[in-house]
């Protein structure tokens, strides 16, 4: 599903050059739950972002579903990624003047999906991340955990076939966090693939294959049994 | 997604009150100015439109050209050119003359007499030309009977109350007997021609001697009708030179304008015309709605920071920036509907006040559809220039980087630049109305060259001869009146000129000068207390005085008189010798300079009688009264004070600068808006730097410091762009009034002060906030 040859992501000031990602070749099939480990600054998360569309790499390729992505425009990138791909942040990144409801609807919007097919399907997203009850309240006034269901049914809404987790239970107590993983591994038993960025070996766990990156370099590759 | 979009607007307008207030309130007080100057102007431009075919009505003008070079433009044309011109052209369907009744008539009907002063005389075709409605009796032509008098509806319920006025008797001075031939609708605040009752033009000639078929005597407005499709320059160009091809060597052409101009572009080219205010609002209103515009980009993109991850999060899951950008616009222009509902509510709370202040009868045009065309025209074009940057700024935003916590590129000189146009401007209208106000106080309160208090006249209907040298032989003798004279105008209003004056040494025709002549009696020189420089005023003392003249020092100059005393001078056919001089004093506005003058006693031209009294006014008065019963018992006594006609002169220019004066606070107010807005997108950009300042031990003191002397460089460079500005706008303002100030230092000092003062306010309104939060809690939440 997912090909890197040789990608590299150069950060440029005006006097420093920070190579973020060194030659990353990678491939993740369909169906796949990797997990991204390594310390801080290691270029975990710039590879997240490279892979959902949202960045660039300064050299190398990328091929997403078959397709060289790339030198994709932004229009061609946001197109792609809309329809295939889900992120859910460790800040949750909820849109506070939007509603529960609306923050899972938003995706649906751009794909100009019907109203009333929006709401069949935001309302069954709820449901499954146990959060219906509070769909009319706004971002401020759920818990932590509860930020974190709304994010993933925003992410699963559009029935990605690639969901991006940066840390997505670094802000969460172990309780939440441990419901947040339920979720994940879950939607991964259904078929979607996961990516899933993270510094606690026990979600890690969770995963099919753990990717050890140091100083932009994948270090190692363990694939691990599936639980 | 226009619900989503509503509902993100509405929320955040209530999740962030403080900024939405300030964002609406400048956008609602723009629209608001920018409503009632259009309402102002539309008004002021619909003037006369009301009459039917109106694009077919003219006015003919003449165009006097002086040996020195100037050209003096009035509407006073001969009595014969109206008939004549009809009869000449048959692209002219109807011609009137017009000419107000000379001072006041007494009116009486029903053994009532009124003294009334807002006729007009006018030919038939006046009904023709203008289409004032008639109400009752003769519509199609209310002066088939020369005895015709028509009335407005006003003056008929005060002469007649509930009785039918059509057919009943009114007499004119005691003396001429007309019959009501029609009643007429009031004319209508906005038309340019106002009367309270019509005359037909034979009751002129009744009145007063006048030749009617003299070509050289201006005195009436001529007004024509063209048949339709007429080409008026073409007509303009053929009428051009109909006097001189009556007249031997006169000095005057002939002109149209089209009478929808009449009220805004007067054509006398020393005065300014109305025109000018609309396009000084007009200009106003336009700064006013841009300083708003400015705003609102400066508030919206100040708040950045906040709007970046929502910006980040739509377009992760989809959006593109066509569509952001469209979102941003479509907020925009929302907040300039909710702006628009406030203002529209403030424009009909303050109409009342504006209309007060304008003088005039103002309404919001629900009805008129060209005005709420342009009112949608506005709101729209308000949203999308506001919005226009923040738009393109926001939507900019890569996800990346928010969710990265890059910073962005930054916006900030281009708000720094906005905010300094904003202030620029405010500062130049606030040097601007200051000079203005200066400069109409000056007007005011210069030395007119005469004592224009404590200095009453009264204006006689009729029989002057008769009345006065009793009248003035019984008031003299009241103790606190000094002087009493008469003259045939008072120096507030000279109207009358002429350019048919000989004198030693004039090279004939090449020095033909307009002179403005006055008639005055014994004791007019003292009665106005003005400085006789050589020679004498009128005095009985030296008999009838009837063949002298006083002339004053411009027309001294002008003649180039050496021996001035005892020097011959021809006006007419009047031979005489000039007996004084007196000093330049002013007869007209300030804006006007002094020109030439030529007075001399001619009893039989008298219409004013001028007294000078003590301070104590009110016991004077009555004493006058009295002395008029006893002495005139069958006209009502009315008189007026020199003064307040003098003030009269600046109502205009006053009323302007109070109205702009309102409009340069507002300006200022909503560039504070903006100035809050900068400031407080600084403070909240350098939350973090002053935090860490802190914890390193600096004091509030140093950061404030900082943070105003960024700031008073911005605002001083606003000032300085203000100051050249404003000094060569004003100067050119200045340059179109005879007697002007020279523009001081201090307004510009003030200016700088007070933007000063307003910065270091909102600076420190700011600081004080921040310095309440914890360092922590700032760096916690980087």
């Amino acid at each position: 599903m997912i090909n890197t040859k040789n990608l590299i992501k150069v950060f440029r000031t005006d006097e420093v050059e920070t190579t973020a990602l060194n030659n990353v070749n990678l491939e993740i099939n369909k169906g796949e739950f990797v997990a991204i480990m390594g310390p801080s600054g290691c270029g975990k998360s710039t590879l997240l972002n490279i892979i959902g569309l949202l960045d660039n790499p300064s050299e190398g390729e990328l091929h997403f579903n078959g397709y060289q992505v790339e030198n994709y425009t932004e229009r061609q990138r946001t197109n792609l990624r809309k329809e295939n791909i889900g992120f859910v942040f460790q800040s949750f990144n909820l849109i506070d003047e939007l509603t529960v409801f609306e923050n899972v609807e938003l995706p649906l919007l751009y794909m100009k999906v019907s109203g009333a097919e929006r709401k069949r399907r935001v309302n069954e997203a709820l449901e499954r991340m146990n959060i219906a009850h509070r769909a009319k309240h706004f971002p401020q006034q759920l818990s932590g955990g509860q930020q974190q269901r709304v994010a993933i049914a925003r992410a699963v809404i559009s029935n990605p076939k690639l969901i991006l987790a940066d840390e997505p239970t670094g802000n969460l107590d172990s309780a939440n966090g441990e419901e947040v993983m339920n979720l994940l591994t879950q939607l991964n038993e259904e078929g979607t693939t996961i990516i899933m960025v993270t510094h606690s070996p026990s979600d890690a766990d969770r995963s099919h294959r753990i990717i050890q990156l140091f100083d932009g370099h994948i270090v190692t590759e363990n694939m691990r049994q599936k639980l | 997604m226009l619900r989503i979009l509503l509902n993100t607007v509405l929320r955040s307008l209530y999740r962030q009150k403080a900024y939405s207030l300030m964002n609406i309130l400048g956008l609602a007080t723009g629209v608001t100015c920018t409503l009632l100057i259009l309402i102002w102007v539309e008004y002021e431009t619909g003037f006369d439109k009301f009459h039917e075919d109106i694009d077919q009505v003219y006015s003919v003008y003449e165009s006097q050209n002086y040996a020195d070079g100037d050209v003096f433009s009035v509407y006073s044309t001969p009595a014969p050119l109206a008939e004549s011109i009809k009869r000449t052209f048959p692209e002219i369907k109807y011609s009137t003359r017009m000419v107000t009744t000379w001072g006041q008539l007494i009116l009486s009907a029903d053994g009532k007499s009124f003294v009334e002063d807002g006729g007009k005389i006018v030919d038939a075709d006046f009904f023709q030309i203008f289409t004032f409605p008639i109400v009752e009796g003769e519509k199609e032509n209310p002066f088939k009977e020369e005895n015709s008098i028509v009335l407005t509806e006003k003056l008929a319920q005060k002469l007649f109350g509930e009785l039918d006025p059509i057919g009943r008797k009114i007499e004119i001075n005691s003396k001429f007997d007309y019959v009501v031939s029609a009643v007429i609708q009031n004319p209508p605040a906005n038309s340019s021609i106002t009367f309270d009752f019509i005359l037909p033009f034979q009751f002129f000639g009744k009145l007063w001697a006048y030749d009617l078929n003299d070509w050289e005597a201006n005195t009436f407005h001529t007004f024509i009708k063209v048949e339709e499709g007429v080409d008026s320059d073409d007509l303009a160009a053929q009428l051009q030179t109909y006097i001189k091809d009556r007249i031997k060597n006169s000095n005057v052409d002939l002109d149209l304008q089209a009478f929808v101009k009449y009220h805004l572009y007067a054509i006398n080219t020393n005065k300014v015309g109305s025109i000018w205010y609309v396009r000084v609002f007009l200009l106003v209103a336009v700064l006013i709605l841009l300083i708003a515009c400015f705003n609102y980009m400066n508030l919206a993109t100040a708040r950045s920071e906040r709007r970046a991850k929502e910006v980040a999060v739509r377009k992760v899951v989809g959006a593109q920036r066509k569509g952001l950008i469209g979102l941003f616009l479509g907020e925009s222009i929302f907040f300039t509907l909710i702006s628009l509902g406030i203002a529209v509510v403030l424009v009909e709370l303050l109409l009342p006040v504006f209309s007060d202040l304008t003088d005039r009868d103002l309404s919001l045009g629900i009805n008129n559809i060209k005005f709420l065309f342009s009112v949608s025209g506005i709101v729209l074009l308000t949203g999308i220039v506001s919005g226009s940057y923040p738009a393109l700024f926001l939507s900019s935003f890569l996800p990346i980087h928010v969710i990265k916590g890059v910073s962005r590129k930054d916006s900030a000189l281009l708000r720094k630049v906005l905010v300094v146009i904003q202030f620029s401007m405010s500062i130049s209208l606030f040097i601007c109305s200051g000079i203005i106000y200066q400069q109409l106080k000056f007007l005011r309160e210069s030395d007119v060259g005469y004592n224009k208090n404590d200095l009453i006249y009264i204006e006689m209907a009729d029989d002057f001869n008769s009345i006065y040298p009793k009248l003035k032989n019984e008031l003299i003798k009241i103790q606190g009146v000094y002087w009493v004279t008469a003259a045939n105008q008072m120096p507030v209003n000279f109207t009358n000129s002429t350019w048919d004056v000989d004198w030693p040494g004039k090279i004939k025709d090449s020095e033909d000068i307009l002179f403005q002549l006055s008639f005055v009696d014994y004791d007019f020189i003292e009665t106005f207390e003005m400085n006789v420089i050589q020679g004498r005023g009128f005095s009985k003392l030296h008999g009838g005085d009837s063949l002298k003249f006083i002339i004053n020092e411009s027309a001294a100059e002008k003649m180039n008189m050496v021996h001035t005393i005892g020097e011959p001078l021809q006006i007419w056919d009047y031979s005489g010798e000039v007996i004084g001089i007196v000093k330049d004093f002013n007869f007209n506005s300030l804006q006007v300079g002094v020109e030439p003058l030529i007075m001399m006693r001619n009893p039989a031209a008298f219409k004013y009688i001028g007294i000078r009294i003590g301070e104590d006014v009110e016991p004077i008065l009555n004493k006058i009264r009295t002395v008029w019963d006893s002495t005139v018992p069958d006209i009502p006594f009315t008189y007026r004070f020199l003064e307040e006609d003098f003030k009269y002169f600046y109502t205009a220019e006053s009323r302007m600068s109070k109205i702009f004066i309102s409009f340069t606070i507002i300006a200022f107010i909503i560039s504070c808006l903006g100035l809050f807005g900068l400031v407080s997108f600084v403070t909240e950009r350098k939350s973090r730097e002053m935090a860490l300042r802190k914890v390193f031990g600096a004091n509030m003191d140093t950061v404030f410091q900082l943070l105003l002397k960024e700031f008073f460089k911005w605002v001083m460079l606003s000032n300085f762009i203000a100051w050249v500005l404003s000094f060569f706008v004003m100067e050119w303002w200045l340059k179109g009034f005879a007697y002007r100030i020279d523009i001081g230092i201090g307004i510009f000092i003030l200016s700088g002060f007070v933007s000063l003062l307003i910065t270091f306010l909102t600076v420190y309104q700011q600081i004080w906030k921040l310095a309440l939060k914890t360092p922590v809690r700032v760096l916690k939440y980087e």
